[in-house]
């Protein structure tokens, strides 16, 4: 027969002291909302120094930080320091003009032959005479720094003009995909069954076909603005890829057991998924968001370079107006018509890139370094 | 490199007189971005062929930076500060990255942690066991000698030959398990060291891998290092048992021994705070505190934080390896004190 | 496998289907006349008029004309060009087929490979100035404005080498030096085909050679055989024309000429995405715990990086392959408007300047089936390399 054994409290056998015991039970003085605060400050702060360890995302910020600060000046430079009847974007015009002289053979500058000259200017001049061609696009001079369009326009203010239409667009299409994807990758996630399946064939079917011929196809049926690109750019990244990943992420919250907690607890479906998936899935949308501006910008340059866009200035378009007269492949001299452009989109959106980038390396735990 | 002839033959058992494996003084330590983490001090114990040491201790003690090294396979970030490592008199460490690799598997193989993942998904098993035995065993077997040397070895761990020409994934957790001990097998080693093989699997299959192990061990005459945290584990498999705290042997001896007779206040606590069904009732005593932080070791005596016996000296002066009779060795300023438990109660 | 397979096809037509029905209502939501947009052109008959009228079921409700819609398409009739009457949408789309099929087959193929194996050893050097450099420079093709790039291209390899060399090496776009042709003895698509054949026969037997070694040899003699018989296989076409058809000779190098700048464009921008992604995949990767069995097995560095990790790594990089798809297809059509190439994408673009809807829907149409056959065959790939999935 065995005998019973009675709880007791631990006694440590001879020649061995215990540890005392804590007396009563921990006791909170705070309350919860500045204990909260105190968490986001102190998560935020841990979060700046993983996402600074990494140098290039703050390369990226940078970059970001001082297209900003472009787009902020220019206004001030129109208001003040330029006269907009030469440097606007859109309407300026600079009326620079070349003397050149109407020569048999061509042996120097500034001279042309006759069938040039009757071409270019009019057909009534002749051999000896000295005539004036506006001298569009113009090289970078002291007045203006980056030269001139083929239609007189400074190529500087273009630049910084187009700067805010960039931010602009990057700013609807991030938001509208951060909207949308989180909503379709939670409800996806936590409903599971028939919705699941129909949102994930749709993300499948935006994911699979390409985003470029798509866009020009609307674009021939349709107008398109700068907001309407944005917000079709945002649901149409917004229900594809980036669902799907946040889809698993929020299927990997809805397993928790802190969710079958709150279900029992009684918590409505929306209540879950607002209060409790929606916030752990959030981190991770935002960080897509900033590969969503990085398409959008790319999207826009490329579609105002083909063409297709009704927009007042961008990038893109300054590339396709150069393009379209035929100066970007009549050879290699018009340089400051296709560098400054093309840099300033390969700029902002590598920008975001590698900002986006290092935000992964504090969001995805796996890819911290040691 | 070990010749085909001597497959599976049995070789002579028990301890032969010159030592397999002679560890000195071995010391590592980790460079992390938190600092240096002294993970490995003083390390030294030789081992026989044939003959089986434990090493036990918690999570973090220096137990499989020690396994790692000897088969220098420790990370990136780890440093040797000193040590040897001499296997049949040849120091290891000094050895260059091509000379090791003939070494590897073909005289010293390994069972890791968690060996469920230790195998490639997208190769077959057999092709995997076959990549190493043709890489050590001179000279090399025929597709069909190897076909049939590794048919054995699964019939010895006791998973079905067929199983050879499918996938891991085809595998069950204990299957993969024993695959990878007769993977370990293949190339005839002198010396296996197996680190937690058995953590991850449910009691059964960890009690019949372990009683395979161990036949296998005995039968084949091989030298055998098992590290664990789990006692219970080390006390059937073993001879001779090794006890790590934060990077030190704390205490060393045959196993009997050191079970029925603690010396290092260390061993003492672990072993007396399991309760034991068949054993006689007594009452159990916790062991406080945490491991400590190796980034910033305790002076002196590095368990003198948690120790009961701690006074002044341990504080300040790392206690030697003092020999207390028959082998047994502890690093203690106060072994003496630390009281021996017998059937009838306390000492 | 079959099962997977035919699983997999039912699935795309179903995305297909879905796909044209999104198409034909954003036709009808768009302003305007559907009449005026589809069979507007002042240059049609009006009898034909109204034959078209009833053949595009212009004058039923909805449902007739989505009906009549969706089975002119998959009777293969997408209606008539309007910009170049009375030629059929069909017609055009067939005669640019191959050499768009050309342009992206070749800029996948070798920017996967280009890609893959750079990453890969990319991986393992970790730390060297090498790495950083080619990290950099990889992020910079991945992040560069496209069109931009594409004239630089031009610009550099185009215009600057020519002048320096004075040697015209690559041709400022289009498809043919048309004033070499006229009055020669070959059309284009004759030259192009005969080219197509010839190359597409012999990497084919390249391929299977290559298959049967794996199966029947020792890993590295397969691995040398392979080596041999790819080299043999790429350099076969050339000697075909140089000896075997010298009477093409000269037409076959120009086509090539002018292909060589728009696939080496895009095949540069496409490589840097996989050269990137097959690091990130080999970093995870090697930390597996079956690197560390490899390595305490003791073998070399080079067959644990190719035959262990690398081998590994390749999944999750086939699997990127449909986003790869997406940037090289639509990469592909910016390709071809800037260098004027005439291929799928150049058709959509000009339909599009020209406003004929019937050849751009038609374009964006075979577009997307090209797109989702390209999917259909990365899945297929991930099945056969992943035998997790195989052997279920």
């Amino acid at each position: 027969m065995t005998e019973r054994v009675d709880l007791q409290e631990p006694v440590a056998p001879p020649g061995i002291e215990l540890p005392p015991a804590p007396a009563g039970g921990p006791v909170i003085h705070e309350s919860l909302l500045r204990i909260r605060l105190r968490l986001f400050r102190k998560a935020m702060r841990r979060n700046w120094r993983l996402f600074a360890r990494n140098k290039i995302g703050l390369v990226g910020l940078g970059i970001i930080l001082a297209f900003a600060l472009v787009a902020l000046i220019h206004p001030l430079l129109m208001d003040r320091v330029w006269d907009p009847a030469v440097y606007h974007p859109v309407t300026g015009y600079d009326a620079v003009v070349r003397e050149i002289t109407i020569v048999d053979e061509v042996t120097g500058d500034n001279q042309m032959t006759l069938a040039d000259a009757q071409r270019n200017a009019n057909p009534f001049v002749k051999v000896g005479e000295t005539i004036s061609i506006p001298n569009q696009p113009a090289q970078p001079s002291r007045t203006h720094w980056l030269g001139t369009d083929p239609l007189g326009r400074d190529i500087l203010s273009q630049l910084m003009y187009s700067t805010r239409a960039a931010f602009a667009l990057g700013a609807i299409a991030a938001i509208v995909t951060v909207f949308l994807a989180t909503t379709v990758g939670s409800v996806a996630a936590y409903y599971g069954g028939w919705i699941d399946s129909l949102l994930m064939r749709f993300a499948d079917l935006v994911l699979l076909v390409p985003l470029i011929p798509v866009l020009i196809v609307v674009g021939a049926l349709f107008t398109l603005t700068l907001p309407l690109l944005g917000v079709l750019i945002g649901v149409l990244s917004g229900f594809g890829g980036v669902a799907i990943v946040l889809k698993s992420q929020a299927l990997s919250v809805t397993v928790k057991p802190f969710v079958d907690a709150a279900r029992v607890a009684g918590g409505s479906n929306r209540h879950i998924i607002f209060r409790h998936i929606i916030p752990n899935v959030l981190p991770l949308s935002f960080l897509y968001m900033m590969f969503t501006v990085t398409e959008a910008i790319a999207l826009e340059a490329t579609l105002s370079f083909l063409g297709l866009m009704n927009v007042q200035m961008s990038w893109g378009l300054m590339i396709n107006v150069a393009h379209s007269q035929g100066y970007l492949l009549s050879g290699t001299s018009y340089w400051w018509l296709l560098i400054p452009a093309g840099m300033a989109v390969t700029l902002l959106a590598a920008a975001f890139f590698l900002a986006g980038r290092a935000m992964d390396e504090v969001v995805n735990p796996r890819l911290r370094r040691r | 490199m070990q010749t085909a002839e001597s497959s599976m033959s049995t070789r002579p058992q028990g301890r032969s007189d010159a030592p397999l494996l002679e560890v000195d003084d071995l010391t590592m330590e980790y460079h992390t971005e938190s600092g240096t983490v002294s993970a490995v001090v003083d390390v030294s114990f030789t081992l026989h062929g044939g003959e089986s040491l434990g090493l036990v201790g918690e999570s973090g003690c220096g137990k499989t930076s020690v396994a790692m090294a000897l088969l220098r396979l420790q990370a990136d970030n780890a440093h040797f500060l000193k040590g040897e490592i001499r296997l049949n008199g040849n120091d290891l460490l000094s050895l260059s990255e091509n000379e090791m690799r003939t070494h590897r598997w073909s005289d010293i193989s390994m069972v890791f942690q968690g060996a469920m993942n230790a195998w490639n998904p997208v190769q077959r098993v057999g092709d995997q066991i076959r990549e190493a035995m043709d890489l050590h065993i001179d000279p090399p077997l025929t597709k069909a000698g190897s076909r049939e040397r590794m048919e054995e070895l699964f019939s010895i761990v006791g998973v079905d030959p067929k199983m050879l020409d499918r996938y891991p994934h085809e595998f069950s957790g204990g299957m993969r398990q024993r695959a990878i001990i007769a993977m370990a097998l293949s190339c005839n080693p002198q010396l296996i060291i197996a680190d937690e093989p058995t953590t991850a699997l449910d009691v059964i299959v960890q009690d019949q891998i372990l009683k395979q192990l161990k036949r296998i061990q005995r039968e084949f005459g091989m030298a055998m290092i098992y590290i664990s945290h789990d006692i219970a584990v080390i006390a059937e498999v073993t001879d001779t048992i090794g006890v790590m705290y934060a990077g030190r042997i704390v205490e060393f001896g045959s196993t009997r021994e050191v079970f029925e007779r603690p010396k290092h206040p260390y061993a003492y606590l672990l072993l007396n705070s399991a309760p034991s069904i068949t054993g006689p009732r007594r009452k159990l005593a916790p062991l406080k505190g945490e491991p400590p932080n190796l980034l910033n070791p305790p002076t002196g005596c590095r368990f003198h934080p948690r120790c009961p016996f701690a006074t002044e000296k341990c504080v300040v002066e790392s206690p030697p390896l003092e020999d207390v009779g028959a082998g047994h060795l502890v690093e203690c300023w106060h072994w003496d004190q630390v009281p021996v438990i017998t059937e009838k109660g306390v000492a | 496998m079959v099962k997977f397979i035919s699983k997999r096809l039912v699935q795309m037509l179903f995305l297909f289907v879905i796909f044209l029905t999104i198409l034909f209502f954003l036709l009808e939501a768009q302003p305007g006349d559907l009449s005026q947009t589809l069979i507007g052109n002042p240059e049609i008959p009006p009898e034909a008029k109204e034959l078209l009228a009833d053949r595009l079921g212009l004058n039923e409700p909805l449902w007739g004309r989505y009906w009549t819609y969706m089975t002119n398409f998959f009777k293969g009739d997408m209606g008539v060009a309007t910009s170049q009457y009375p030629t059929s949408v069909g017609a055009l789309i067939i005669e640019r087929l191959p050499r768009t099929l050309v342009l992206f087959l070749s800029a996948t193929l070798l920017a996967y490979y280009l890609g893959f194996v750079t990453g890969k050893v990319l991986a393992w050097r970790r730390g060297k100035a090498t790495e950083y450099l080619l990290t950099l420079g990889g992020v910079g093709l991945y992040t560069v404005f496209y069109p931009w790039f594409a004239l630089l291209m031009i610009w550099g390899l185009g215009f600057t080498l020519t002048n320096l060399t004075g040697w015209r090496l690559f041709p400022i776009g289009r498809f043919i030096d048309t004033n070499e042709w006229t009055g020669g003895p070959f059309s284009t698509n004759q030259v192009f085909s005969r080219m197509i054949w010839v190359s597409a026969l012999s990497m084919i037997v390249a391929t299977v050679v290559t298959y049967v070694a794996r199966k029947r040899l020792e890993y590295p003699q397969a691995i040398k055989v392979r080596n041999y018989v790819f080299l043999a296989g790429v350099a076969f076409p050339f000697l075909y024309f140089a000896v075997i058809e010298t009477a093409m000779r000269t037409y076959a190098l120009d086509i090539l000429q002018h292909t060589m700048l728009p696939v080496i464009t895009l095949t540069l921008v496409a490589f840097a995405g996989i050269m990137l992604l097959t690091r990130s995949s080999m970093l995870e990767t090697l930390r597996e715990d079956y690197i560390l069995t490899a390595r305490a097995k003791g073998l070399s560095e080079r067959v644990i990086r190719d035959k262990h990790a690398a081998r590994n790594a390749l999944l999750p990089v086939v699997t990127s392959l449909v986003l790869a798809l997406a940037f090289v297809i639509g990469g592909g059509i910016i390709t071809e408007t800037i260098f004027s190439w005439p291929g799928i994408g150049r058709l959509l673009f000009d339909a599009v300047v020209l406003e004929d809807i019937p050849l751009a829907m038609g374009s964006l149409s075979i577009i997307a089936v090209l797109a989702l056959v390209g999917h259909l065959i990365a899945d297929i790939v991930y099945v056969y390399l992943d035998p997790r999935i195989r052997y279920q």
